[in-house]
């Protein structure tokens, strides 16, 4: 029997003396300063993204995010509302305020037919998607806090409209690891270049950088101009492998005299950096996928990034995001017919392909599928800087739409409503926190419990809010 | 409205006799405090809904009926008509009763104050009445909880500086009392190869070169190891290590975060902040004077004193789109936590739960810092920096003219705006909820009123003000006068306030000889009255022009003055401070907004190119009349509570020093921190300052030094450490010093041969039984990569960032001259856990993932610098046999020679090393392309083994 040291035990002897792994720890405060009941040492976790488990037994296990950025109109895709035709060109018996200002109610220059047994309402734009319509559950009555793309951004993605805070994505693998070592765990496809606000989407804030979103201009076919580093322009395999036996042989005499479990993590790395090129490279070649299945998606860079988000989530990558494409699409101020009808198009083919596919594969019920943007648009028409109407809508943040599928979800309901116009949330509504506590729910996770010590203060993906929508959980 | 009339008086008789029942019972027992997760319930999900939904009117500042709800007691004593609840039972709770009722005119809160409570809400009211209505003892923690807030040890003053303290052996005795205590020893001094490995690393961020541990090894004297932390203490390269720690702390960053496409991105002012810092170590600047600088370098030096530059500690954070509560904020988090290790940002929404930082702390250094304005000054350049050209003088004189010359142009034009509608911005007062205070952006026109001016008239007009305002009294009076029957209303104030003697201007009391029919007639007559005064004033002002005369100062009559002066007076609503478009832009219409951006941007894209020649300073100067904040309760600036005065938290001081009276009191907040009677500055730097070296603080949370930080390891090593700091004149460079220099630091690290018990008892060597082996961050390990291939050039220093991994031999520049961006941290960085620079990180994490490997093995960065050295030490052509070059190798990069086995491996991995083919060069170019970029050659086995080398553990551990 030895002397107990003199102060708490850390994580890292916790680890030592119980042989518990890692996957069995409670999660509160894992990495941070100090945490709850075990204490963390100075000790920084060595693995991050090592498999850990969720609080109680879940529903989906991995997400995938289509981000209609820009802000998709309500009233055009999900929510009709045929009082707008009675009362356009006149004024708008409500109206609120929003960026710029607008006029009379514009109706919806697209039709709605309900689909499915459930007879769930979608508009005729997204003909190929309202096949899936028992499959989904409309959330009719999101709501943000501004009518700004960059606030309500930040506020979809991360769960705060200005200050840095990890993404969903990074706590999602905060809290649960990855279950793919070989490729990254978070992936942000986003073809073209970036969104508004860039990297901040998926930012890991004061988590551990390795927690944040890998970015993929999804518009390339190259693996290299994919994924950082991941092939090497002055070296073969062969090469390769040949440095590493060599440089293993060094490490391990290096490591003769020291024992130190970090140098092991280190050697261990270049192993799996070894072997991530190949998985890496086959995850991304979608030339290994046949031509009837790149036909289900269409060879459009929306449907080739959609099959390659369903190669990664079967790989065991924790959260996909796939935009819609640099900056911020669906802001349509002017023309919301041709541009909405054009948008939806693109998008139509390969987002109800992947719901086919992934149910298919039976992998729909373990895939959480969040599909919607940072806000939605007004029901009012624009007006220009001359007063003149542009057939176009403003940012409306009172009143949005988006739904979910799969990974627990009871499909074919509309939940919540706006007012007859399809301004504001008038029924049920629902904060953006109450969504990221929805699909952490489904994750496994009591959203008060996933916190992260930072500052003094335990930090939670879902700040001081936020109530699970049970009646969209199937 | 408030809980009335309902009750039965047997109800409330049985209540009463039930609750002393419950207290009685109680006092004959111990008092048994209640479950900690119903309080955890009551934190949560109650003390919220009561804070935000009732408080406003049953709370500190108002009792409606008599009740408040802001404690256990108050809630049991209840109000005008008794208990508002029964612990353990909702259903003779009247609280839970009210939030329940269908009636709205008797449900709360009543419909004008809120919406009704949502059933979760409501249910967790009941459960927590239920269990019995948990309550933590007074707040934060009951006098159990004071008691321990007061004897923290973090909040003790420091002792006496112990005889003996500024010896390195002092160091020594301290940390073997307690390895002897739990039975374990010192390990032996580690060898002069390894220590001077490591004390180079720790002191300047670089490997030693190998000359220097030739002869460091072979130096007999004594002292050696002493005139060798002298020699690194002196080089240039601490300043550049040590500021590289400091600017993790400073979160800084050479961008401004995510700015609006009108706004340059770049930060003028950043590189000379980080100049500042490096110098500031080299120059050993005691760090009480480095932190007063950076808090207050306006107050403590003059016009162009470099040393303003010290003020981009706090002007280098975030800009969050230019919104105040979280610009200071940041400041508040980077200042506390940063300088004092106490987490008071934590207080922005509600009072610390742990620490002695109420809200009202909070808001006491807010007050400081919207007290404060910031501004671009030219500073003098530092020797040595190039001067710059006429040329580029002139064309930063006429931009800058531009700026000042559109700024104010655009500025007078919108005040001209504002002074024509008077009469609109005075209506506006009734309809505030179409002005958000603080809401969003919007695209403003230059005919719409615009928010922020209307806010502002609002705050002209508050009774406080306006009430004896001899021009506003009357207006103020008839403003929250309800639209039906206005006009007797009206008449009938006005009538009131002529009897009372009010003192109206003559020009008010003739507009108003007749009562108004609306508020709206009220703001056209005001509006009338402005426009004649201000056509008044522009004939005046033409008539002077005419004849040559110089302008008026003032109307001759002077109750006309009073009128002027409410339209083009400094504090008037339509005046618009000469302040940098930074802080006006919510102040005027979309399109100035935007010209006047274009200007600053043609001024900054000037400047940022050539930071050493011209170097700018982003200061804080104290504005005017300083003023108070008032608490945002919730956090929420639109629900303001009372004004607190401008001070730091008494923890944070060693005791209330009273509120700041100079100015906006940032100089005696940096006076307070820095004095010796502070309890926290000197430990939080110590502390930092260790951790540098030992790889772990002696207390673990270098920003945290509150009660949920983990004691330190070693108390008396902290304290006798902080006030040997002071009592040494705070020098940074001596606090190294003794570090370094004492044989707890000089220790073998890894495995200590007979040390199996110390790796039982303490393992994870708390108790420092031997050096722990660290790994090198992101900054040192890209340096040495240059370093050893020859590509870094150590002498090309400040000035504007460079590209981290910039393409090619070089030569490169050290890392902390690199850009941080902090909007596009480069994935290379955060893979190598750089600190995210949006946000103070009190540490940097050390994770290890296969990214970092990628990097390394495929990455053309390393891979250049494998060339480099094979070019540098063994090219193709020469003809030094393997085993020197082999030697040279070894030495470059490890600065040891090989093993015999390393020496047969390097031969051997070279004569099995697969030899690749050049790639195919690419085609040509097709028409008007460019030409497709030329892949690298394939690295030869010399490179392969180099790059091998570099990828090794040994290169990224200290000893």
């Amino acid at each position: 029997m030895t002397a107990a040291p003199p102060f708490p035990l850390s994580r890292r002897e916790l680890l030592a003396r119980s042989g518990l792994g890692l996957g069995l720890l409670g999660l509160a405060g894992v990495l941070g300063e100090t945490s709850g009941p075990v204490q963390a040492g100075g000790d920084p976790l060595l693995e991050p993204l090592a498999v850990k488990a969720p609080h109680f037994a879940p529903r989906a296990k991995r997400v995938i995010h289509i981000f209609l950025n820009g802000g998709p109109s309500q009233v055009d895709t999900f929510d009709p509302k045929p009082a707008l035709a009675k009362y356009a060109d006149q004024p708008a018996p409500i109206s609120f305020t929003t960026e710029r200002k607008t006029g009379s109610p514009l109706p919806s220059p697209f039709g709605f037919a309900r689909h499915g047994e459930s007879g769930l309402e979608i508009s005729d734009i997204f003909p190929k998607l309202a096949g899936h319509a028992d499959r989904l559950a409309v959330i009719r009555s999101m709501h943000a806090q501004v009518p700004n793309h960059e606030p309500s951004l930040m506020l979809m993605n991360c769960g705060d409209s200005v200050q840095p805070r990890p993404s969903v994505g990074s706590w999602i693998l905060y809290g649960l690891g990855t279950e793919n070592q070989n490729l990254p765990g978070f992936v942000a496809m986003c073809p073209g270049g970036h969104p508004v606000k860039g990297p901040d989407n998926w930012q890991s804030g004061f988590l551990p950088g390795t927690l944040q979103g890998t970015s993929i201009d999804s518009q390339h076919t190259e693996i290299e101009k994919l994924i950082e580093n991941i092939r090497s322009p002055h070296a073969s395999a062969t090469v390769q492998r040949h440095q590493l036996d060599w440089l293993q042989k060094l490490n391990a005499a290096h490591r003769e005299a020291r024992g130190d479990a970090r140098l092991d993590a280190r050697i261990h790395a270049f192993e799996m950096a070894f072997r991530m090129q190949v998985e890496a490279a086959e995850a991304f070649d979608l030339t290994r996928e046949s031509a009837l299945m790149r036909a289900l998606y269409g060879d459009t860079v929306h449907g080739r990034q959609a099959l390659i988000a369903r190669r990664l989530l079967e790989r065991g990558v924790r959260y996909v995001q796939l935009w819609h494409g640099a900056g911020q699409p669906w802001d349509n101020h002017e023309q919301i017919e041709s541009n909405h009808r054009t948008l939806a198009g693109q998008i139509d083919q390969p987002v109800a392909a992947l719901l086919t596919d992934l149910a298919e594969r039976g992998m729909l019920d373990e895939t959480l599928v969040l599909f919607g943007g940072e806000f939605g648009r007004t029901p009012t028409v624009e007006l220009g800087g001359d007063g003149k109407a542009k057939a176009g809508r403003d940012h409306n943040h009172y009143g949005f739409s988006v739904w979910l599928a799969g990974g627990g979800i009871k499909g074919g309901q509309a939940y919540g409503a706006t007012d007859d116009f399809g301004f504001r949330a008038v029924d049920k509504p629902v904060s953006v926190h109450d969504l990221h506590a929805t699909m952490l729910h489904l994750l496994g996770f009591d959203h008060e419990q996933l916190t992260y010590r930072y500052a003094g203060r335990d930090f939670r993906l879902t700040d001081v809010s936020g109530t699970v929508l049970r009646e969209l959980v199937g | 409205m408030g809980f009335q009339g309902i009750f039965h008086v047997a109800t409330v008789a049985a209540l009463m006799g039930m609750i002393v029942g419950a207290r009685s019972s109680r006092a004959e027992d111990a008092p048994v405090p209640p479950a900690p997760h119903h309080l955890e319930q009551f934190e949560r999900h109650v003390r919220p809904l009561l804070v935000e939904q009732c408080q406003g009117c049953h709370g500190p500042d108002k009792q409606w009926a008599g009740l408040r709800l802001d404690s256990l007691a108050a809630l049991l004593s209840g109000g005008d008509t008794g208990p508002a609840l029964v612990p353990g039972r909702p259903d003779q709770s009247e609280l839970l009763r009210r939030l329940r009722h269908a009636d709205e005119e008797v449900r709360m809160p009543p419909p004008e104050a809120g919406e009704r409570l949502t059933a979760s809400q409501i249910s967790a009211v009941e459960a927590w009445i239920m269990a019995g209505a948990a309550w933590p003892e007074a707040p934060p923690a009951g006098a159990a909880g004071i008691e321990k807030q007061k004897n923290h040890w973090a909040f003790q003053p420091l002792p006496q500086a112990p005889p003996g303290a500024l010896d390195p052996a002092f160091i020594d005795r301290l940390v073997d009392t307690r390895l002897a205590g739990a039975g374990l020893a010192r390990a032996p001094e580690a060898d002069r190869r390894m220590l001077i490995r490591r004390v180079s690393y720790d002191l300047t961020g670089l490997p030693p070169e190998p000359e220097a541990v030739a002869a460091f090894v072979a130096d007999p004297s004594p002292d050696a190891y002493e005139r060798l932390v002298d020699r690194l203490l002196a080089s240039p390269c601490y300043g550049e290590q040590q500021g590289r720690h400091w600017l993790d702390v400073a979160r800084y960053s050479d961008t401004k975060g995510y700015v609006y496409g009108r706004e340059e991105r770049f930060f003028v002012h950043a590189p000379v902040y980080r100049d500042w810092v490096i110098g500031a170590f080299n120059d050993d600047l005691p760090y009480d004077r480095f932190v007063a600088l950076q808090l207050a370098a306006d107050r403590l030096c003059g016009e162009g004193d470099p040393d303003l530059a010290a003020l981009g500690f706090l002007t280098t954070g975030r800009r969050f789109l230019g919104v105040t509560p979280d610009i200071v904020d940041d400041r508040i988090d980077v200042l506390t936590r940063g300088l004092l290790g106490l987490t008071v940002s934590c207080a922005r929404c509600h009072d610390h739960k742990y620490d002695p930082v109420a809200t009202a702390d909070y808001y006491g250094l807010y007050g400081v810092f919207t007290s404060s304005y910031e501004k671009l000054v030219p500073v003098r350049a530092t020797a040595g920096a190039a001067p710059p050209t006429p040329e580029f003088t002139a064309e930063l004189a006429k931009r800058r003219r531009a700026l000042d010359e559109g700024s104010l142009r655009l500025r007078a034009e919108s005040s001209e705006r504002f002074r024509d509608r008077v009469a609109d911005y005075l209506f506006a007062q009734t309809e505030l909820g179409k002005y958000p205070e603080l809401g969003f952006d919007q695209i403003i026109a230059k005919d719409d009123l615009i928010a922020a001016i209307v806010r502002r008239w609002q705050a002209f007009l508050s009774p406080d003000r306006a009430a004896g305002d001899p021009v506003f009294s009357l207006l103020v009076a008839l403003l929250p006068l309800r639209a039906e029957g206005f006009p007797e209303t009206a008449a009938a104030k006005i009538a009131e306030l002529k009897a009372a003697g009010a003192v109206i201007h003559p020009r008010i009391l003739a507009a108003f000889e007749t009562p108004p029919g609306s508020f709206r007639e009220v703001a056209d007559r005001y509006g009338k009255v402005f426009a004649d005064i201000d056509a008044a004033w522009k004939t005046l002002c033409s008539q002077a022009v005419a004849a040559s005369a110089s302008l008026p100062q003032a109307l001759p009559d002077a109750a006309d003055e009073q009128l002027r002066q409410a339209l083009y007076g400094p504090t008037s609503p339509c005046t618009i401070p000469d302040e940098p478009i930074a802080n006006i832009e919510t102040l005027m219409d979309s399109d100035s907004i935007n010209q006047i951006w274009n200007l600053q941007n043609e001024l900054d894209r000037w400047l940022i190119p050539q930071p050493g020649s011209a170097p700018q300073a982003l200061a804080l100067f104290d504005r005017g009349t300083p003023q108070d904040a008032q608490i945002f309760k919730r956090g929420n600036p639109a629900n303001k509570g009372h004004v607190v005065p401008r001070r730091l938290p008494a923890a944070a001081t060693g005791g209330d020093q009273g509120a700041f009276a100079d100015g906006s009191g940032r100089l005696e907040l940096a006076r307070q921190i820095v004095a010796p009677a502070n309890p926290l500055a000197a430990r939080v730097w110590v502390n930092r300052v260790w951790r540098q070296h030992f790889g772990r603080g002696l207390v673990e949370t270098p920003s945290d030094f509150g009660l949920r930080a983990e004691p330190p390891s070693h108390p008396e090593l902290l304290d006798a450490l902080a006030a040997g700091l002071i009592a040494d004149g705070w020098s940074t460079k001596r606090l190294h010093r003794r570090i370094v220099t004492s044989h707890t630091y000089r220790q073998q690290s890894g495995r200590v041969p007979g040390a199996a018990s110390a790796e039982e008892i303490d393992p994870e060597n708390r108790l420092l039984w031997r050096m722990p082996v660290r790994r090198l961050e992101w900054e040192p390990f890209r340096d040495t990569l240059l370093v050893v291939s020859g590509d870094l050039d150590p002498a090309a220093r400040g000035g504007r960032g460079s590209d981290v991994l910039a393409a090619g031999p070089g030569p490169h520049r050290r890392s902390v001259y690199c850009v941080v961006d902090r909007q596009f941290v480069p994935g290379v960085m955060s893979v190598f856990d750089f600190a995210n620079p949006d946000l103070h990180m009190p540490k940097r994490l050390e994770t290890t993932v296969p990214q970092q490997s990628l990097f390394a093995l495929n990455h053309p960065f390393v891979a250049e610098r494998a060339r480099s050295l094979v070019r540098r030490l063994w090219p193709e052509e020469s003809a030094l046999e393997p085993g020197a070059a082999i030697e040279r190798i070894w030495q470059a990069i490890y600065q040891r020679p090989p093993t015999s086995d390393e020496r047969e491996g390097a031969i051997a991995f070279l004569a099995s090393a697969p030899i690749l083919e050049p790639p195919a060069p690419p085609p040509p170019p097709e028409e008007g392309k460019p030409a497709p970029s030329v892949p690298p050659p394939p690295l030869s086995p010399r490179e392969q083994l180099v790059q091998t080398l570099l990828l090794s553990n040994e290169l990224v551990f200290v000893d």
